[in-house]
């Protein structure tokens, strides 16, 4: 056969690594073939290929040495960055918060831990537990970790040698400019020489092929430039319009935490694309993000219509019923999941916690049971957790301290687990390991009002109305609208004006 | 002195001139002003929490945060404008102009409507409707340019100016009912644009820093040196001069008689209200501080508006006609009081002199001549403007000549002229032994513009104590600067390279009438013989340089001078005698396109080069970040060794950082500097031309230049076709 067909066939049945070794002999008898080049370069990007768009995520440098963001506070409900004053969403009244500070999602995503803790110390310090790992800039993160082509070193040195190339010869040829440009991007890795190829080839083009004004644009949004990089996705989308580029643009305004514009930008493109899925879970992601629930779960909905396999939108909806005491159908969209061939701790641990909700006692243990056998490391606390929930609620408080244990000594930063034990413990009477356990979940999750509310209630009790009006402010702060944290200040104020 | 109806601390240090209202939301006013620190701060007092929150007194001083909120702009702001941009919202959006950018933002929403780059930098921006365009526009005005965005962040206004443009206002110059662009520049000229055509233009001594809209055709303007004046049209009302500098002039009806008052602020943080009309003073105030901006907007809610004023120091006051009124009423008698008791001190003086004077002639008569500074009667001072070629100590000037018709003597002179001088005036003093009973005065007009001198010339006898003062006016013509030359001075044979040549339908007499008016010559010209041609040749007095001015009988007229901004005078001062209404010229400037060529070239390295270097930046500061993330972390593990060794890579990066900064620094200046050159380029080729074809060559050179079309441009230069 001949080999450069060989070599096409490997590459379009996806076996990159022998596609490459077979561009490789045939380079080696022939270094000028510009076909089996290309082939070759596109094999090796395709091997390391990350989709940036869904695996993108802000890094901690970014978030704390930002400069793009216009407004410092925004209006309540425009702004990504402080979830918790968006009027009409969900409250942590009745939808707990994660660890970065903001309410549960149905899915995992890297976008949803982004949250923007107050100090780069916090930020710091919150990925030291196994589950947020973050990294430090976004030009260093995922694309580096993923694809870790350009850390290892080749046998034989690399394939192309960046520093030696001639880029303006490669750009005036879209044939070879295109995949060269992909080569260095998403295997280099190497930002810079991807731009200045960019820059020249659309020259060469004058200014008329859209896609290297996406590309162009891709660069400046991994180098920063938000502002450049609008310009390059909108005047792109002036001569063609496409999903992805319609998705950057969104990804820039959401980089510049302007919600609403991004909103905009994916309406715009739904225009185009009607009822396209992307699009629509682009949306439903930024109204989860600025924590209307409702509108989230409406665009949810919507994809589910269009796909009814979209496991995120599934998620999403099911994590929306649980949490607005629908629990029965909650169960329903779980159990959608696991028909699907879901088969995964995180799925039984909450189809346990639907069944409990639901009255179903019956199959709520075995839930659990089928959640702890497949539970991983950083799962168990949260099984644990939650079997504890059970206990509580079912009133065996022997069974509860034993689970919150065991999900503290799987996890010893599980500030929920903490905050219960302090409620157990504050029902035996033991105020003092009470205040302890409160104090203790408070400095590890300072998102949490619970802890505060009781340490406070419990000082309150015990006389202590200093330390009680202390705390309780703190309450108020992580949750202003929390009504029983309003009335113990009302009356704690009542009691200082008396004195 | 007035009592401000409110105060209030925005703890914020604030740039001067940069201070607007804005209703973002569409009811309430909203303060907003550029920070020291590069940001926009926006003061929404409506904003305090409810009233169950007031309660504790702890609790106040936190609501003032609460009230401010801050934009990143992360560049230091040069302009601020805030109006309604969008033609379907009730909100005002705004605008935030940088030296390289413009920003167009619903603070309501969080929302760009628009970002856009702007080469030649934003130094002002107003937003309204401009006449002939259907939505409202932001217009900027950057160096030598103007450019109008829509809301979309389109650009559907663009035109040169003759330098920087300083200053910028929408008022209904003709009063047809639609905004005509005023705008100020740094060669001193304001002019005015009715869509793109060039309606009016005048010079000020200075440049116009601020221009501010009066009602109807009238207009407040403030100058760089500290005048403060107001236009209707292009007839100055009444000015007045401080030592200080304006910051902001704002009209404000304060003393609520329903005339609006032009309010200013000055550098040195008086704030004073003027009447329109008069100039005469109707309110003051001091702040310890220089203002920073003036604005009106209703403050407090109460359905009227109030005059804000806001100091550097981050101080507001808000005052309006309320506090005013009864100061107001008991000031304007002690006001005319004052007035006349000074008028009757005046003339009391000016009676005791004439007695001292009959009593002193009484005496003897000729002592007193000696004494009193009584001169001839007869004697009269005249006065002749001339071009002195000058010597070696002195270059070419025009020279104005005073002499009187006897034995007295020139004490002094004092020339009062606009724009020739530093500060306006004059004084010639001679030493004691150089009094004569001549004297000349060397003037140097640095531009073309037609001035009207005014002249005080003491005279007297010789050892006389007392003077006589003539007054007088002399009217310099526009073209002083230049000297006929003799007709037997030999010609230049040659044709010469660069001149510009136009066909009017007049007749070479009138052409001969606008040079005898517009050229300081000794002897009137005169037409040779009837039906002949007409040549002129003129020798520049700043440059040496050669004009030649031509006329066929047929109507062809050629201007030859190597000086493009030259023609562009003498053309427009011919159109504007002849009343064309139109004009096309050809064009023949060789060296000035040369320029052209080298200089589009230029720019389009110079973008290859900021886009490399942007990269460069970018990258490095991502380095930056990322070394600081580890050293910080490496803090919080107490591991001091690595951190010293984040920390010293991260000064290596941080030394490049700034280097290649000021690469792009000085990359970016350059840049500037070009487009600068090319503007005014296109600006001297479009003041060739009058009317339509003067708008055509702005038009269509911006889109040769959008296309990088050299060649399209250089012919629409030359021919003003594209």
């Amino acid at each position: 056969m001949d080999p450069i067909f060989l070599a096409l066939s490997l590459y379009k049945k996806r076996c990159f690594e022998e596609c490459v070794s077979t561009c490789t002999e045939l380079l080696d008898k022939n270094p000028f073939d510009q076909a089996v080049w290309v082939l070759k370069m596109k094999a090796l990007t395709e091997q390391l290929y990350v989709d940036d768009l869904e695996a993108e995520e802000e890094g901690i440098a970014e978030a704390f040495m930002d400069n793009e963001t216009i407004a410092e506070s925004a209006r309540p409900g425009t702004s990504l960055k402080n979830p918790g004053t968006s009027q009409g969403g969900s409250t942590q009244g009745y939808r707990p918060w994660t660890q970065t500070g903001r309410p549960v999602s149905g899915v995992i995503r890297p976008g949803t831990q982004t949250a923007r803790p107050g100090t780069m110390e916090q930020a710091l310090r919150t990925p030291r537990t196994s589950k947020t790992a973050r990294p430090s800039t976004s030009q260093s993160a995922r694309t580096i970790r993923l694809g870790t082509a350009s850390m290892l070193s080749e046998p034989g040195g690399p394939f192309i040698q960046l520093s030696r190339i001639n880029l303006g010869n490669y750009a005036a040829k879209p044939a070879l400019a295109k995949p060269l440009f992909l080569y260095i991007l998403y295997h280099e890795n190497n930002i810079r020489h991807a731009l200045q190829l960019a820059v020249l080839a659309t020259q060469a083009c004058e200014f008329k092929d859209w896609w290297w004004k996406v590309q162009l644009g891709k660069c400046y949004y991994s180098l920063g430039l938000m502002r450049e990089a609008e310009q390059q996705f909108r005047s792109a989308l002036r001569q063609h319009q496409c999903i992805e580029t319609f998705l950057r643009l969104g990804r820039v305004y959401i980089r510049l935490d302007q919600p609403l514009s991004a909103l905009d930008v994916c309406r715009t493109g739904l225009e185009y694309f009607p009822k396209e899925v992307t699009l629509l879970t682009e949306i439903a992601r930024i109204f989860e993000g600025l924590n209307n629930m409702t509108m989230s779960v409406k665009y949810y909905r919507e994809i589910v219509t269009e796909d009814s396999t979209n496991v995120e939108a599934i998620a999403c909806i099911g994590m929306h019923h649980f949490y607005t005491d629908q629990p029965e159908m909650a169960l329903r969209f779980y159990r959608r999941l696991l028909q699907m061939g879901l088969y995964n701790a995180e799925l039984f641990n909450n189809l346990g916690l639907c069944c409990f909700y639901a009255q179903q006692y019956d199959m709520t243990l075995s839930c659990f049971q089928h959640a702890l056998s497949l539970a991983k490391d950083d799962d168990v606390a949260d099984i644990w957790y939650n079997i504890g929930l059970i206990a509580i609620g079912v009133g065996d408080t022997r069974l509860a301290g034993q689970c919150l244990r065991l999900a503290i000594s799987s996890d010893s930063g599980h500030a929920p687990a903490y905050n219960n034990l302090g409620v157990l413990e504050l029902r035996k009477g033991r105020m003092n390991e009470a205040r302890a356990f409160f104090q203790a979940a408070a400095s590890l999750a300072p998102y949490l009002f619970e802890p505060y509310f009781n340490h406070s209630a419990l000082s309150h009790k015990i006389g202590d109305l200093q330390a009680s009006y202390i705390v309780i402010q703190k309450a108020l702060e992580a949750y202003p609208n929390h009504i029983p944290s309003q009335e113990l200040l009302h009356t704690l104020e009542k009691h200082f004006t008396i004195i | 002195m007035a009592v401000p109806v409110f105060t209030l601390q925005l703890n914020c240090k604030i740039l001067p001139g940069r201070v607007t209202i804005g209703k973002y939301d569409g009811s309430h006013s909203c303060l907003t002003a550029a920070t020291t620190a590069d940001k926009v701060l926006i003061h929404s007092p409506h904003r305090r929490l409810g009233p169950a929150s007031q309660i504790t007194g702890a609790t106040t001083w936190s609501q003032v945060n609460k009230e401010i909120s801050l934009l990143s702009v992360n560049r230091n702001v040069s302009a601020l404008a805030a109006g309604r941009l969008h033609p379907e919202l009730e909100q005002d959006i705004l605008i935030v102009g940088t030296q390289s950018s413009v920003l167009a933002y619903n603070v309501e929403s969080n929302k760009d409507l628009f970002y856009k780059e702007v080469a030649d930098g934003a130094n002002v921006i107003v937003v309204g409707n401009l006449s002939g365009y259907e939505n409202p526009l932001a217009l900027v005005g950057g160096n030598c340019s103007i450019q109008g965005f829509d809301y979309k962040g389109n650009d559907p206004y663009w035109t040169v100016s003759g330098d920087n443009v300083r200053s910028l206002a929408l008022l209904d110059y003709d009063l047809d009912g639609e905004n005509e662009l005023i705008v100020g520049s740094d060669d001193f000229d304001l002019r005015v644009f009715k869509e793109d055509v060039m309606v009016g233009e005048t010079s000020e001594t200075e440049v116009a820093t601020i221009l501010a809209p009066l009602r109807g055709s009238k207009m407040a303007y403030a100058l760089a040196n500290g005048t403060v004046g107001v236009y209707n049209k292009l007839h100055r009302v009444w000015r007045v001069k401080s030592k200080n500098r304006a910051v902001s002039v704002l009209s404000y009806d304060i003393d609520g008689d329903g005339v609006e008052e032009l309010v200013t602020g000055w550098s040195n943080g008086k704030v004073d209200a003027r009447n329109s009309r008069t100039g005469e003073v109707v309110f003051k105030d001091n702040f310890n501080c220089s203002i920073a901006g003036l604005a009106d907007g209703d403050y407090r809610l109460e359905g009227r508006s109030q005059l804000i004023c806001c100091s550097v120091d981050g101080e507001v006051r808000g005052y309006d006609s309320s506090r005013l009124g009864t100061l107001i009423e008991g000031n304007v008698h002690q006001d005319a009081v004052r007035d006349l008791l000074q008028k009757k001190q005046a003339l009391l003086m000016e009676l005791r002199n004439y007695e001292s004077n009959t009593r002193s002639s009484g005496n003897a008569v000729g002592q007193a001549n000696m004494n009193a500074g009584m001169i001839p009667a007869k004697t009269s001072l005249q006065t002749t403007v001339s071009i002195n070629m000058g010597n070696k100590s002195k270059g070419p000037h025009v020279e104005l000549c005073l002499t009187t018709n006897n034995e007295t003597i020139i004490r002094a002179v004092l020339v009062f002229a606009e724009g020739i001088f530093a500060g306006e005036t004059h004084v010639v003093h001679p030493h004691d032994d150089e009094l004569s009973s001549s004297l000349r005065v060397a003037l140097f007009p640095p531009r073309d513009v037609p001035l009207d001198i005014h002249i005080k010339a003491l005279v007297g006898l010789p050892r006389t104590e007392q003077f006589h003062v003539f007054e007088l006016t002399r009217h310099l013509p526009r073209f002083a600067m230049y000297t006929l030359m003799s007709a037997t001075a030999p010609l230049s044979q040659d044709q010469p390279h660069n001149f510009v040549s136009f066909f009017i339908s007049e007749r070479v007499q009138r052409v001969i009438l606008w040079i005898n008016q517009n050229f300081l010559l000794s002897s009137e010209l005169e037409q040779e013989a009837s039906g002949g041609s007409l040549s002129v040749s003129f020798t520049a007095l700043r440059d040496g340089s050669l004009l030649n001015i031509s006329m066929h009988p047929a109507g062809r007229v050629v201007i030859s001078t190597p000086n493009m901004t030259l023609a562009g005078d003498l053309v427009q001062s011919l159109a504007s005698f002849l009343n064309l209404s139109n004009l096309q010229v050809i064009a023949e400037f060789p060296d000035e396109l040369a320029h052209l060529g080298e200089w589009l070239e230029k720019v389009s390295n110079l973008q290859e080069v900021r886009i490399q270097l942007g990269a460069d930046l970018a990258h490095r500061a991502g380095l930056v970040r990322n070394l600081i993330v580890r050293a910080e972390d490496a803090r919080l593990l107490p591991d001091l060794k690595s951190m010293r060794d984040w920390h010293s890579q991260l000064k290596e990066v941080n030394d490049d950082l700034i280097n290649s900064y000021n690469i792009r620094c000085s990359n970016h200046n350059e840049l500037l500097d070009i487009l600068k050159q090319i503007n005014l380029t296109i600006q001297k080729a479009a003041r060739l031309r009058v009317g339509q074809s003067k708008a055509d060559v702005v038009n269509l050179s911006r889109s040769a230049l959008q296309s990088n079309n050299l060649h399209s441009l250089m012919k629409i230069v030359r021919t003003g076709e594209a």
